[in-house]
């Protein structure tokens, strides 16, 4: 590989510094970044890599309290982009708590429909740190968001129920762009959220006037469920996958939904057939763990093509909805959830660097 | 028509049973189409009796057309009959506290119910399993069959319709009428013709690109074949087709899988709410190539939607 190479501590993202910005520019046309915007330095360092480190599995139970990866794996988030927060302070998180409440009580009041068990219930909202997960120096930490309700008439004993969780994160972001922040904005790029929609959006709404950010979904792209299947497939040389499953819908009418389901050993098996024939792999040992995404094309193809072989029907035709595996599963619509925490900081990176393709300035 | 054949023909009409009548009536012939529709079946016995002598007056019926609908009540309730007790009895012995009912349909259907107990309990009639057999044909339909029971009730079956085998068909579905559709080709069925008929001209004055004129006929082609693997029209509703795959990786570009003797084992389900329809759409649309592939196409050439596809044996 040419050119030299940054590598942060704990990082699981590699990139390549080339010497062009020709090239760079190609790269990012590739792989979809929102076209119109200028090229100031801080933008061309945000583009999709085409070269990451395999997921290693990681314990993390040492960083993270293991009731806080609780909450976070073996459930499915929808997932939002956010703008940088402005002037959001970790210190102030019981009056954050404390406002957040207030403006769902007057929401209700005025007759948003939040419908979440009955029209009786107070909601108690809850912010708290989840400690751990930033990986860099430069990422801020976790945020997690709770709103828990109790009924009316409810006992003192009984506990309150969570109706509604989100989490803002930023794992390994990219260095260049969160150091280009202007001093008062924190980038929590990543949003994630479970729970009553009508919840979502009052959340949402308040974060927005209360530090004057953006929201918008998160579609997990072709590209980066494609990415996961070749990076679970990866996974299977530490950790039992059980099985890689991918599910397409054809364009026709009906619609058509082929589920392709692939025994884990011969996934990995055709997944490392195509490493080999890689042009680029050196011996490094370093390098041996980098996966390109020319990588991740031909294993799509090879799947494809044993396919094709046997249905004479193109699967390219169509779009890829969703991928899962024993480690977890992804929407195109954006959905996600990890099944295990040891892989959880290597696919949150991976959305993270999505989240903030999002970015609009 | 003398008294004799009146006599005789009420005289049958009493040993006939109400559902049998109008299958024996139309099996008989002899009283054309729009006669047996002015009958109405929801009347009593007598009623239709009076309705049936009337009619036999009218077509001038003698002695001899009379005998002959006997003859063939007889041979068709026999069958019936037969079935019934065969069944009851065949499945009585293999298990005790079953609780079975049959009924005919007039559309040639029995059905069957059967309620399931065992020696120490009364037959549960919650979780009913239902047969539905087509008397001519070798086909049964099974509904809600544990795999515990599910021996018995085949045995009792594949005896009471003197067969020697019975084995499954591997067609599953949520449409009773979709899935006998199928087997039966009961659907528009496209045959293959050596000489389609030529592409009608439609705008001489204007000379056609080439390119149009070549993708016109392929579409052609495309829509026509789709036809003729999946049939025309309204097509009978599967919701899925399961492909258990065990075959060897097969890629030039890839050498080392290729090489490899363990097969590439995975599966693939196609779903969708009218799964032939879309597979058709699929085949005149160019995403499935065409011919189509007898992967594809068995589905409903033999009426089967689950499959085990090795190397050796292509439809297992």
């Amino acid at each position: 590989m040419e050119g030299s190479r940054e590598r942060t501590p704990h990082s699981g993202v590699v990139k390549r510094r080339s010497k062009s910005q020709s090239y760079r520019r190609s790269i990012r046309t590739c792989f979809g970044v929102a076209s119109g915007l200028s090229l100031t330095p801080a933008l061309t360092a945000r583009r999709m890599n085409i070269c990451r480190k395999a997921p290693r599995s990681q314990n993390i139970t040492e960083k993270v309290k293991p009731e806080h990866l609780a909450l976070l794996v073996k459930t499915e988030w929808q997932l939002s982009y956010v703008t940088p927060l402005y002037q959001f302070r970790h210190t102030q998180l019981k009056t954050y708590a404390r406002q957040l409440s207030a403006f769902i009580a007057a929401e209700k009041q005025q007759g948003l429909a939040v419908e979440v068990g009955g029209l009786q219930n107070t909601f108690k909202v809850s912010f708290s740190v989840l400690q751990g997960l930033a990986e860099t120096n430069d990422d801020p930490e976790t945020v997690l968001i709770q709103v828990q309700s109790k009924p009316m008439f409810a006992r003192q004993e009984d506990p309150p129920k969570t109706v509604w969780s989100g989490w803002l994160s930023c794992i390994n972001g990219n260095p260049e762009y969160l150091q280009s922040l202007p001093k008062d904005f924190t980038c929590l790029p990543l949003f994630c959220s479970k729970g009553a929609e009508g919840l979502s959006s009052l959340v949402k709404s308040w974060l927005q006037r209360t530090f004057d950010c953006c929201f918008g979904p998160l579609d997990i792209n072709q590209t980066t469920l494609q990415w996961l299947a070749a990076l679970w497939t990866n996974c299977h040389m530490e950790t039992n996958i059980q099985k890689l499953k991918m599910i397409w819908t054809l364009p026709v009418v009906p619609p058509l939904q082929v589920t392709y389901t692939v025994d884990s050993d011969d996934a990995l098996e055709l997944w490392r057939s195509t490493r080999e024939s890689s042009a680029e792999k050196s011996r490094g040992a370093e390098d041996e763990v980098c996966i390109d995404f020319s990588e991740v094309t031909r294993f799509m193809q090879g799947l494809m093509s044993h396919f094709y072989r046997h249905f004479r029907v193109d699967l390219s035709a169509g779009e890829l909805n969703q991928v899962s595996s024993a480690l977890g599963s992804a929407k195109l619509n954006g959905k996600i959830k990890i099944s295990s925490s040891r892989y959880l900081i290597s696919i949150f990176s991976l959305l993270t660097e999505c989240a903030l393709l999002k970015m609009p300035i | 028509m003398d008294n004799l054949a009146k006599h005789l023909l009420q005289r049958l009409m009493r040993r006939i049973p109400a559902s049998m009548l109008q299958s024996t009536l139309d099996k008989w012939g002899r009283l054309t189409a729009e006669k047996r529709k002015s009958l109405d079946f929801t009347q009593s016995k007598l009623t239709i009796t009076q309705e049936l002598v009337a009619l036999c007056e009218e077509s001038e019926l003698t002695v001899k057309h009379i005998t002959e609908l006997e003859m063939i009540y007889d041979a068709h309730s026999v069958e019936l009959m037969q079935f019934k007790e065969q069944f009851k009895s065949h499945l009585s012995e293999l298990k005790r506290n079953v609780s079975v009912k049959i009924k005919k349909h007039t559309d040639e259907a029995v059905w069957i119910r059967v309620a399931w107990g065992d020696g120490l309990s009364r037959p549960n009639h919650l979780k009913a399993t239902y047969v539905v057999h087509y008397l001519q044909t070798p086909y049964v339909f099974v509904n809600a069959l544990s795999s515990k029971n599910k021996p018995l009730l085949l045995q009792a079956l594949t005896l009471s319709t003197k067969h020697q085998q019975i084995k499954a068909a591997n067609l599953s579905g949520q449409k009773l009428t979709a899935l006998r559709d199928l087997l039966m080709r009961q659907y528009q069925q496209v045959f293959p013709t050596k000489y389609p008929s030529p592409l009608p001209e439609s705008d001489q004055s204007i000379s056609k690109l080439r390119i149009e004129k070549v993708q016109a006929e392929a579409s052609a082609n495309r829509h026509r074949m789709a036809g003729e693997t999946f049939g025309d029209g309204m097509l009978p509703a599967l919701q899925s087709a399961f492909f258990q795959l065990e075959t060897k990786f097969k890629d030039p570009t890839n050498e080392a899988m290729t090489q490899r003797d363990e097969p590439f084992i995975c599966s693939v389900k196609f779903s969708s709410s009218n799964l032939l329809e879309s597979l058709r759409h699929c085949a005149s649309s160019g995403i499935a190539s065409t011919p189509v592939t007898p992967l594809l196409s068995s589905i409903p050439l033999k009426g089967r939607n689950y499959f085990v596809i090795t190397d050796n044996v292509p439809n297992a």
